[in-house]
């Protein structure tokens, strides 16, 4: 119970501590001396953090679930680990960490860091409290503070383009999570209980009683916590906003925030029970928005020039990848898509860093701008060529075990036409992929006969930026080249808790 | 149903005066003339409690003559609702009054829309 | 009879009497008097509210013991205790909010006036609380208008007597449209007491005669209670009343005032008429339907506004619109949901009325939102509750917002014929809070360049930062542990039948 309620309300004390404390921003001659606290102090925190979430998924007391207090009569404030969580829980603990240590450097400049780094704390917080949450409505109410206390990373630089797409963020969020809530009021008439319980909760009266009518809930539901996967028709709002954040936190956002929306979705099936839903209208719905955004995002990524706008575009393709996964609603594909959780946030964290370093020692956010660059930077782009193959699917990286498992569920599913279609569209977007993430490894190592060798400096970045890059990228290919370690958990999340 | 109307025509008026008074309030622009459909408004309910509570061939209810017979008094209360109703009118009105008077000294009309169109123009 | 059974009877007399007193006393002792009746009328109403709880019966004490039908007579359940306490707690925290504002806004010789308006509206406000009587519920909703009018008319400004005009006539209108329905009531039952007028509309009801003038004498009545509170179209009294007076006084009118009305109105449906008796005639409809407009309408005419006070005024007009629909529904539960709505608004409103003061105040006293860019930086206390407000309005978990949407969204869908109706339209009306809403707090809180006003420290402030964080706890305990109070509405609810 306490590592529980200690890795979610310390990372918010330490942050509501940080906000307060550092509330004006660093200057003077105290300014290093000053900035050097604040970032041990955001460092420890962060750390602790982190060996408070590892220390509740380990000491395992957290399997038989605790209710914190009473929203209503009927809807406690609920916490328990399942695998699922566990899984979720694991990419924020190794991703934001490093992605925190990389912003120690990242930052450096900017005015108000102490204000980035409460959020990013209360964000590490709430995130831990999304994976432990054992019933819908306690869910609900940290994926409302999700999109509150992640809003000022994308708002940081304070520009006129950052808040507005912070205030995209924030309507789209909002509207998505409200259209989520009135299926939680319906979900809460249909079932006895909003605790996620395995193979669906609802009763089978009801589903006999409101069978049409669920239907409609379930695929209202879906749509609502897609929009925070950035599920078409409501994407829009994550091409604006990642990109306009500090890298380190346009990397968290992309490879975990995002992923609450995947988490949520797992949620609204596990509730709904994926033996209702199976061969209905919403499944076939939903898998051709799935395959629609996976296609439209790597085909607008791949005409994309800037480059944080490309990764941005890339991750609401690959976020789709692991969509249609649950979609087809068995269990290969299901194993896949769990698996693409990993690969992908792994993966996108690194590339994202890899971005930033760039932007942060060149200045240079165009893609066509950064020929040669792996002439100036040679570790930073060797990772990113690494890291780029496991998005693509190449063995023996994570996002090749992934991918398999996708095609093999949707081959094994039997749904008509998408059986076929599904593997097809992946395989059309993995091409895409290529041709979006490679041609930076190709000029940045072979910039062409014309290129100017004179002014070539040294721009590699400090151990800060680059080692979390470095065990991000071997991270991805780690998971490649152990699936059966993955698998066997995955399989854990599926079959039992 | 006509019948019943003219059986009943002090609560009719009442009605109808009340509806008057009403829409006066409601309608009229000039601050004056909403006052006095307060007024109307106010005594058309209290012809509607005086003619409920008026008994005919009864007496007010105070003992003569060791008459004890509740046949022979009407009901003391609507009569004293009326009373408290007017008390309860007079000080309202009296309120407004006082207001349009404010509303007068600053603005010299007393029409509501124009002191409206005023304020807007000052822009406070 | 227990001696804690004199205390309705004896703080709607203190208040009363302590109102006459503070005409002959200076400013400064009437304030201290002022003080210590809702003090004193807070504490009474706590043990008498925990007296009820112990013995769970509701008890009715005999004005002048004269006995039931000639007498007069004061009721007093859970509901109406618990009710009184909150009026206190909130006229308290508006008082001490707006106090240091006072001596700008009102003529020094006039501040024992103020005081003696004041005690007033808490004795009228208690009177319609407790009373049994309809005439006497009557006479004290004009006293109860008589001194709110005199709250926004202290202020001598154009705008505030033009509003008190208008805030007049469209109460006189609603006490017109009272009294005559009270008169018809009276004609047709021959009781004023509300439980001997039950009893009488019972068999009325079961004979079938004279049922139409009943049903008339009830629509006046509602009709005449909603132009009083401001349902929707009814409303255009409300910006300039609520947006032009003292701080204090915007914040008593629009959480006490119309809940006033409003608390009136559940006595009568339930009291007077029979809960069952009221949903079977259209009128619920009728309500219904005002309501939802309402919650539309005015959330519309908040977002076009540009000025913060009148914009937090519309909003009222859209929760008003709430507790109506929760009137409309016709159940238990939406019964319930409504009484918490106007505890939660009550708390929430006043917060934003008095946060918003401090706001303009580092502004230049200016109310546009082009002049309040980042007032959150210069004045953090008021900042932070703003937000806080703004928060709870839009329904984010964890404040009392958020409840009371669970708690219609909840009734609502137990209502067959209006479930989708009240869903959509509490849907798009939390969209369109949280749009205006979060519109404001995203202004106050943009950085400037030029610092063209000074900011404010705590120690300028001490009282009014207490005051909000007083505010700011009663949202958040509303908001995490509503089950006692929950409870305690629906036992004070059956205490009625």
């Amino acid at each position: 119970m306490f590592p529980i309620l200690l890795s979610i309300f310390f990372p918010i004390a330490a942050g509501v501590f940080l906000l307060i404390r550092y509330r004006t921003p660093l200057s003077g001659e105290k300014r290093n001396t000053d900035r050097k606290a604040l970032l041990l102090l955001t460092g420890c925190f962060l750390v602790i953090t982190a060996a408070f979430a590892v220390a509740a998924l380990l000491t395992g007391t957290g399997k038989d679930g605790f209710i914190l207090f009473n929203l209503t009569k009927t809807l406690p404030v609920y916490f328990r680990i399942d695998s699922v969580g566990t899984l979720f829980s694991l990419l924020a603990v190794i991703v934001l960490p490093f992605a925190g240590f990389f912003s120690f450097e990242y930052m450096k400049h900017e005015e108000r860091e102490s204000r980035y780094y409460g959020f990013y704390l209360l964000a590490f917080g709430v995130l831990n409290g999304l994976c432990f949450a054992g019933n819908l409505i306690t869910f609900y109410l940290f994926f409302e503070l999700l999109t509150l206390s992640s809003m000022p990373l994308v708002m940081h630089s304070g520009s006129k383009e950052a808040v507005m797409a912070g205030l995209k963020y924030l309507f789209y969020s909002l509207c998505g999570a409200y259209a989520a809530l009135f299926g939680i009021y319906f979900l809460y008439r249909n079932c006895d209980s909003l605790t996620f319980t395995a193979g669906g909760a609802l009763r089978a009266s009801a589903v006999a009683e409101h069978g049409g009518f669920l239907l409609v809930t379930a695929f209202v539901m879906l749509l609502g916590f897609g929009v925070k996967a950035g599920m078409f028709p409501m994407h829009a709002w994550l091409p604006t906003a990642h990109p306009v954040a500090p890298a380190p936190a346009s990397a968290v956002l992309s490879s975990v925030i995002v992923k609450a929306g995947v988490l949520a979705t797992i949620r609204v099936l596990g509730m709904f029970g994926t033996n209702f839903l199976r061969g209905t209208w919403v499944q076939t719905a939903w898998i051709i928005l799935t395959l629609i955004t996976v296609f439209m995002g790597s085909l607008l990524a791949y005409r994309e020039p800037v480059l944080k706008k490309r990764l941005a575009y890339s991750t609401v393709s690959q976020l789709s990848y692991i969509l249609f996964g649950l979609a087809v609603m068995n269990e290969t594909s299901r194993t896949g898509a769990l698996c693409h959780v990993l690969a992908h946030g792994f993966v996108k964290a690194a590339l994202f860093l890899c971005a930033g370093a760039i932007i942060y020692k060149t200045g240079k956010t165009r893609v066509g701008e950064m020929r040669g660059i792996g002439k100036e930077m040679p570790l930073t782009l060797w990772c990113w060529t690494i890291a780029s193959l496991g998005l693509i699917g190449i063995p023996p990286t994570g996002g090749f075990v992934s991918k398999w498992y996708l095609a093999l569920g949707s081959l094994k599913s039997g749904l008509p036409v998408f059986d076929v279609l599904g593997p097809v569209i992946l395989l059309l977007s993995a091409l895409l992929t290529a041709g979006y993430l490679l041609p930076l490894t190709i000029y940045g190592f072979f910039p062409g006969a014309d290129y100017d060798y004179g002014s070539l400096q040294k721009k590699e970045p400090c151990k800060l930026m680059i080692v979390p890059i470095l065990i991000l990228t071997i991270l991805s290919v780690l998971i490649g080249l152990f699936p059966d370690i993955i698998a066997s958990t995955i399989d854990m999340a599926i079959t039992g808790r | 149903m006509g019948q019943n109307l003219f059986a009943n025509y002090g609560e009719a008026v009442s009605a109808i005066l009340f509806c008057i008074g009403f829409t006066n309030l409601l309608l009229q622009t000039n601050l004056i003339k909403k006052i006095i459909g307060l007024n109307i408004m106010d005594s058309a309910i209290y012809l509607f409690l005086a003619e409920k509570g008026y008994i005919a061939g009864r007496v007010a209810p105070i003992v003569v003559d060791n008459v004890t017979s509740t046949k022979a008094y009407i009901n003391p209360i609507p009569s004293g609702l009326v009373l408290t109703g007017i008390v309860v009118s007079v000080s309202v009105t009296a309120l407004m009054l006082s207001l349009t008077i404010r509303l007068y000294t600053r603005y010299h009309t007393l029409d509501l829309d124009e002191i409206s169109t005023q304020l807007k123009r000052e822009g406070k | 009879m227990n001696f804690i059974c004199n205390f309705p009877f004896f703080s709607i007399l203190l208040s009363l009497f302590s109102g006459t007193i503070c005409s002959v006393l200076p400013a400064k002792a009437a304030k201290v008097v002022n003080r210590a009746v809702i003090i004193a009328v807070g504490l009474m109403s706590a043990v008498l509210l925990l007296y009820l709880l112990s013995t769970g019966e509701p008890f009715i004490y005999w004005m002048g013991h004269f006995p039931a039908p000639w007498g007069n007579e004061i009721r007093a359940g859970v509901l109406e205790a618990g009710m009184a306490l909150f009026f206190c707690m909130i006229m308290y925290l508006s008082m001490a909010g707006g106090a240091h504002k006072l001596p700008g806004e009102v003529v020094e010789s006039k501040h024992n006036l103020y005081y003696i308006l004041v005690n007033l509206l808490l004795s009228s406000l208690l009177a319609l609380v407790y009373t049994n009587d309809m005439f006497t519920a009557y006479v004290f909703v004009e006293i109860n208008t008589i001194s709110a009018c005199g709250l926004i008319m202290i202020r001598q400004v154009g705008r505030t007597i033009e509003a008190a005009v208008r805030y007049m006539i469209m109460s006189l209108l609603g006490s017109g449209l009272l009294l005559f329905g009270l008169c018809i009531m009276y004609d047709l039952t021959g009781h004023l007491l509300m439980s001997n007028i039950k009893e009488s509309v019972g068999l009325i009801m079961a004979n079938g005669e004279y049922q139409i003038p009943l049903i008339v004498s009830v629509a006046l009545m509602c009709i005449g209670l909603c132009i009083k509170s401001a349902l929707f179209p009814f409303h255009a009294w409300l910006p300039d009343a609520y947006g032009y007076s003292t701080v204090s006084s915007a914040a008593i009118l629009s959480s006490l005032v119309s809940k006033g009305y409003i608390f009136l109105l559940i006595k009568i449906i339930y009291r007077v008429i029979g809960f069952d008796i009221f949903n079977n005639t259209r009128i619920i409809d009728v309500l219904f339907v005002f309501g939802l407009m309402g919650m539309i309408f005015g959330s519309l005419s908040a977002i076009k506004e540009k000025d913060i006070r009148r914009m937090i005024a519309f909003s009222s007009v859209a929760q008003i619109g709430y507790i109506y629909m929760g009137f409309g529904m016709g159940t238990q539960a939406g019964m319930v949901a409504s009484v918490f709505h106007i505890l939660s608004h009550a708390a929430t409103k006043s917060l934003l009325f008095v946060a918003a003061i401090g706001l303009t105040d580092v502004s230049g006293g200016s109310r546009k939102f082009i002049d309040l860019t980042g007032a959150a930086y210069r004045n953090k206390w008021a900042g932070v509750a703003f937000t806080a407000g703004s928060l709870s309005m839009v329904g984010v978990p964890l404040f009392s917002g958020f409840i009371s949407k669970l708690l219609f969204a909840q009734a609502a869908v137990q209502v067959e014929g209006k479930m989708l109706a009240s869903l959509i339209v509490l849907g798009i009306s939390t969209v369109l809070n949280a749009i205006y809403f979060m519109k404001t707090v995203l202004r106050i809180y943009a950085t400037t360049d030029e610092a063209a006003y000074t900011g404010i420290t705590f120690r300028d402030m001490k009282a009014y930062a207490v005051t909000l964080v007083f505010f700011i706890l009663l949202n958040v305990i509303l908001g995490v542990s509503s089950q006692p109070v929950v409870n305690m509405i629906e036992q004070g609810l059956a205490m009625f039948a």
